[in-house]
């Protein structure tokens, strides 16, 4: 990767909502652009669990619009971006894929057999020889992936992307012995056929229907604090905690605390209630951030800004 | 009101405006009374229909701005805008947000962003 450019990240979207799906990309936008976004992805058999989250990574509005302006990154369309495989491709996966099962199966066959022999003569206990065979179940498994990506998968140019993903497979062999090969890991590859379409520009994007950010005055300054507060060097990151629209950060959230709570005001002559003052700054105080109101000016097309703090008396 | 001792300080701004008059009022009196601010001086700020205080609190040097406010009105970034420009920009302004039951409020306005003390 060149470091002076490095290269244009695929916001991937879906339904208005822009997401990342490759961790190198997370790892660049996070330590060159000053975007981290938030993981959203979940564990399939815990998705009620909201503590160990993963890819995809979901990018605020803001994020996406200063990502695409400049330059750092391109929307796709994902529900389009999956071409069809011509019917040549497909077959070629088709009988790899059989083949591979073959192998697989033969593979597991072999291994549980000498594994039967083995357990016997040593008369282990049930629970032992089941755990000894999960793990000569994986270290087989794991010396066929690699036999795979290494061999047949590389020769393959119809194959652009393929990803590896583990396929759970009743075994044919019905010996009781053997039901333990039903938690058997078995390799399939599940391949990518390529990508369409990718908007340079928001304003592209929002013509194609799939990208609809900012739409009126508020987006609009929205995007350009976040814009004006990224290029001053700070982080910026979800404001719902303090009752703002960003938290900003000197650095890293993972390194800093936020200094500023900052709430955006669409122009110089939007009302302001006391109320809304008081509320910020009394919050910032007590969290130790200062408020910041951040104005978008059209005209002049500036931000400027006012910190509150409480006074300290009175 | 009229009759009240510190209203002689003020009589010459607060016929002015009425709108605000109770909020200057109210302040002037907590600054002078409560917070026992010295050399408080009344500063005439038209523009935006009220009269700002500069003064010093106990014990402390530097020179601050008070703009009252009434918790019912509606401000904008042009009014604190107009505020620091005819109080001949000072580093920051304590807005005193005075509510019908004459309890205040102080937040302190810096234009720009600054951190807070750690």
């Amino acid at each position: 990767m060149d470091e002076e450019n490095p290269r244009i990240i695929e916001l991937r979207v879906s339904n208005h909502r822009a997401y990342v799906w490759n961790v190198d990309d997370l790892a660049l936008l996070r330590s060159k652009h000053r975007v981290c976004g938030v993981l959203s992805g979940t564990l399939p058999h815990v998705s009620q669990q909201n503590v160990f989250l993963g890819l995809p990574l979901m990018l605020i509005p803001e994020e996406v619009v200063l990502l695409v302006e400049k330059q750092l990154a391109v929307l796709v369309d994902d529900p389009s971006a999956h071409r069809k495989p011509s019917r040549g491709a497909l077959e070629n996966w088709n009988t790899e894929r059989k083949a591979s099962v073959k192998t697989q199966l033969a593979a597991e066959t072999r291994g549980a057999k000498e594994d039967l022999a083995t357990s016997r003569s040593r008369s282990m206990s049930e629970d032992a020889v089941r755990k000894r065979k999960a793990r000569e179940e994986k270290r087989a498994a794991a010396a066929l992936a690699k036999h795979l990506a290494e061999g047949d998968i590389e020769g393959s140019s119809e194959l652009p992307t393929p990803e590896m993903a583990s396929l759970s497979q009743p075994p044919s062999t019905p010996q009781p012995e053997l039901t333990s090969l039903s938690q058997a890991t078995y390799i399939a590859t599940v391949p990518g056929w390529g990508f369409a379409v990718a908007s340079h520009m928001v304003q592209h994007a929002a013509r194609a229907g799939i990208w609809s950010y900012p739409a009126n005055a508020h987006e609009r300054a929205k995007c350009n604090v976040f814009r004006d507060l990224w290029e001053k060097g700070h982080f910026m990151g979800g404001g719902i905690k303090f009752g703002g629209d960003f938290l900003v950060y000197p650095g890293d959230p993972l390194r800093y605390h936020s200094h500023f709570v900052a709430s955006v005001i669409d122009s110089r002559s939007a009302p302001i209630a006391p109320m809304e003052i008081v509320a910020h700054g009394r919050l910032g105080t007590a969290t130790k951030k200062a408020h910041l109101l951040c104005t978008w000016d059209e005209e002049k097309q500036e931000v400027s800004y006012y910190s509150v703090e409480w006074a300290g008396f009175g | 009101m009229e009759s009240h001792p510190s209203y002689k300080a003020l009589s010459e701004v607060l016929p002015k405006y009425p709108q605000s008059a109770g909020s200057c009022f109210q302040t002037f009196n907590d600054i002078t009374l409560a917070q026992q601010w010295t050399d408080v001086e009344v500063i005439d700020l038209p523009v935006i229909s009220r009269c700002a205080f500069r003064g010093r609190r106990p014990k402390m040097d530097p020179l601050l701005y008070v703009v009252p406010c009434s918790l019912a009105e509606s401000l904008s970034v042009s009014w604190f805008n107009e505020a620091f420009e005819k109080l001949g920009k000072p580093d920051q302004v304590y807005l005193a947000i005075n509510t019908p039951d004459s309890s205040i409020v102080y937040y302190k306005l810096t234009p720009g962003i600054v951190k807070p003390p750690v």
